[in-house]
């Protein structure tokens, strides 16, 4: 899918630096890892947890108390980005898609239901955490924050489940099914989680991560919200873009090798149609496959500039991606590449036009 | 809305089920009235009040977890021995999922708090995404594949992402479903929020009480119309287009009047271009919870209007559970085998109809009638619905 068309409007950031997009600009910029060791309520290790983070009086308290914690990150992200793209969503919530990209969505949730009910049974099990434990509980509470209610999806693609949820969100806006599309990726660490990426080998053990190393990455977690909608739609609106979408592409490989992935990545990017990218945005993270994926396209672009890679600052979330993409909003350039491999499934890559830091 | 260049068709359909390991074995069963609930097996859950769900006769693999079974041997059916053929990149792969992951992530939970080491391996634990992974690498795809999660409405947005990618032109070939299989914590969660029956659920009763729950899985063929043409394929129906919406009204109940239900029914004929007289049967979500049943009835006449009067409705949880995230491509099998055949599988046990549910929703029996057309409703917690709309095929 290609074209200039849709222009993302607004950006909403919950990161581990913290939250919102100036504090996400000097972490970028100051290239400081965010990790330390978690809070024990998350689990135990390192990563890079958002623990700045406060959604009160974003949140009414009532609601608060209800959520999980990518739904409460999802929904201070949207805030945001509503509030960023001068968008009212209630004065036109049947207009507004919802596309969530994650994957710990709905997990936190179903330790903390399963936990006290595989030792307690029946009598430990809670109704009122159990409505949580679906991926989609974050489009649900976003729905009812902010009154939206045109189409929705959840979508779970490993590390590039946000830009799925992008390609979705940009299909409904082309088809005419929505007006204006509210792209999230949001993830949430937990004890259960940390238990089995590091049960699985995959956490980097010693120090931060360091892309090319191969000895794992540090897992990370917040909520990056974009608004995107047509260039026609925002300018009646008089909004001037952060960005212009100009392709968006995925390819997958039916082997679960490095070289097949490789060369879906490499097909992804082909499929973008070309252009000498200003700045590149990476998604390795540390993991010998994936830094290994995003190697090989780099060797055979020797004219491309060298990668920024977000999994490097504010750690590997899992499912969202997100943070690729919020981070090649965050410096002005004509054309950025963003690279998004992934340890299975679909890969993906992006190009983000115009990007402009200038909103008067 | 901009109306897709290509027709998009089924040619292929597979089900793995609580009444029979195949298409249709599963289809007489349905049309006979029988039902695939039994008491249950596949948990140990003795405290729990309802013992009672649509287990399907199949188990793990060493090396697959239940769910990627039952897809896979669903996908094995749809695809009838056929080795796609043209561009791997325009081949796509789009399942919904509800659980999928959850029971290995429990096995590992409870060995945990057993004080022992568990077994955490990534592709385990990551299983959403490699249930659709692993039917990628069965049809040679190298082109996009997803994976929804959108609750019970997962695997109708799945067939919906794919009619939208082969009628933008995009693919060629596309497989889409769901699989779902039983495990504790949706188990222990319905009970919890008093939404199961101990009895054999009564979609639009009068005194239903609840759902079961059911495990399963369904994988449909979807192909444009040229290029099923072009290989000689056999057609089992057309899929029109697709809508979606959100409640904004609740975190699990569904609004009370049926308003989100309405608007992606609505917006499934838009995109098909079919008007509310051209359809004949609603292959209903259907829970028999008391909170669903009505809502979804009142959103249907919302939706058609007067012609809601000559259709005809029926629930597949009667038949098989609720099957969470395969749950939608039940409902659309259903309605594709109905298109087919052209009778209307019964709901079963409904003897008298809450006054709410006041249409034709087949009770008991299996009803014999003319079928053009069909929407086919999944709706899940969050408030997420989608609309699927097929035609009955007629070699146009």
């Amino acid at each position: 899918m290609s074209g200039t068309d849709l222009v993302i409007t607004g950006l909403g950031l919950v990161l581990p630096c913290g939250d919102g997009i100036e504090t996400a600009r000097a972490s970028l910029a100051s290239g400081a890892p965010c990790f330390a060791d978690l809070p024990e309520a998350l689990g135990l290790g390192r990563g890079a947890a958002c623990a700045a983070f406060n959604p009160v009086g974003t949140i009414p308290p009532m609601q608060l108390r209800r959520l999980d914690r990518p739904s409460r990150f999802a929904w201070v992200a949207a805030h945001q980005a509503f509030a960023d793209a001068g968008l009212d969503p209630k004065a036109m919530g049947e207009r507004i898609a919802v596309a969530v990209g994650s994957l710990t969505g709905g997990s936190e949730a179903s330790e903390a239901f399963m936990r006290p009910y595989l030792q307690r049974g029946p009598e430990g099990a809670s109704p009122l955490v159990f409505p949580n434990c679906v991926a989609n509980a974050a489009s649900g509470h976003l729905a009812l924050a902010y009154g939206l209610k045109g189409p929705s999806a959840t979508i779970v693609d490993r590390e590039n489940a946000t830009f799925a949820a992008l390609e979705q969100a940009a299909r409904w806006l082309r088809l005419g099914l929505a007006e204006v599309a509210l792209v999230i990726g949001t993830d949430g660490l937990f004890p259960l989680l940390l238990d089995l990426c590091r049960g699985a080998r995959m956490l980097a053990r010693h120090g931060d991560p360091e892309v090319g190393s191969g000895r794992g990455f540090l897992p990370g977690e917040g909520a990056q919200a974009f608004l995107l909608e047509s260039r026609d739609h925002a300018a009646s609106r008089g909004v001037r873009p952060r960005a212009g979408l100009r392709a968006l592409a995925s390819s997958s490989s039916f082997e679960d090798t490095v070289p097949g992935r490789s060369q879906a990545l490499a097909r992804a990017v082909a499929a973008l149609g070309g252009g000498s990218p200003e700045r590149r945005v990476g998604g390795a993270n540390g993991l010998a496959r994936l830094d290994a994926l995003e190697g090989g396209l780099a060797e055979a672009h020797p004219e491309w500039p060298g990668a920024i890679h977000p999994k490097r600052l504010w750690g590997e979330f899992g499912g969202s991606g997100g943070q690729l993409l919020a981070a090649a909003l965050l410096e002005p350039s004509d054309l950025t590449l963003v690279t998004a491999p992934a340890s299975s499934g679909s890969q993906f890559a992006a190009l983000l036009e115009g990007v402009n830091l200038d909103r008067s | 809305m901009n109306r897709p260049p290509q027709r998009v068709v089924v040619t292929g359909l597979g089900i793995v089920s609580s009444l029979a390991l195949g298409r249709e074995g599963t289809w007489s069963a349905m049309l006979e009235g029988k039902d695939g609930l039994a008491p249950l097996t596949r948990l140990s859950l003795p405290l729990e009040p309802a013992q009672l769900a649509g287990q399907v006769a199949m188990d793990p693999g060493r090396h697959q977890t239940l769910c990627e079974r039952m897809a896979l041997g669903a996908l094995e059916e749809a695809l009838d021995g056929l080795v796609p053929q043209g561009d791997p990149t325009r081949i796509g792969v789009f399942q919904g999922a509800g659980t999928s992951g959850l029971p290995v992530a429990e096995a590992f939970l409870e060995e945990r708090l057993a004080g022992r080491r568990g077994r955490a391996s990534e592709p385990a634990y990551q299983s959403p995404s490699t249930v659709t992974d692993a039917l990628a690498r069965r049809v040679g795809s190298q082109g996009p594949r997803g994976t929804i999660m959108n609750a019970c409405s997962s695997s109708l947005l799945a067939l919906g992402q794919a009619w939208e990618r082969l009628a933008a032109g995009e693919l060629d070939f596309a497989v889409a479903g769901g699989a779902e299989n039983l495990c504790r914590t949706t188990y222990a969660g319905f009970s919890c929020l008093k939404a199961v029956d101990a009895k054999k659920c009564r979609p639009f009763s009068r005194d239903r009480a609840g759902l079961n729950l059911g495990e399963g899985a369904v994988q449909l063929v979807l192909e444009t119309l040229d290029g099923a043409r072009a290989r000689g394929a056999m057609i089992y129906a057309e899929v029109l287009g697709y809508g979606a919406s959100m409640d904004a009204h609740h975190p699990t109940a569904p609004h009370p009047e049926g308003e989100g239900a309405a608007r992606a029914m609505t917006m499934a004929l838009r995109t098909g271009g079919l008007d509310a007289s051209g359809i004949d049967l609603v292959s209903a979500h259907g829970t028999a919870t008391p909170a669903n049943d009505g809502a979804e009835c009142l959103a249907i006449r919302r939706a058609l209007g007067t012609a809601a009067d000559a259709i005809s409705v029926t629930s597949t949880k009667s038949q098989f559970g609720h099957t969470l995230g395969a749950a939608g491509a039940f409902g659309a099998a259903a309605a594709i085998l109905a298109l087919r055949d052209q009778v209307v599988s019964p709901t079963l046990r409904l003897e008298e109809a809450d006054p709410i549910c006041d249409l034709d929703c087949t009770p008991k029996v299996a009803k014999q009638r003319l079928l053009r057309a069909a929407l086919v409703n999944a709706f899940a917690f969050g408030g997420n619905n989608t609309s699927l709309l097929v035609r009955r095929w007629e070699g146009r």
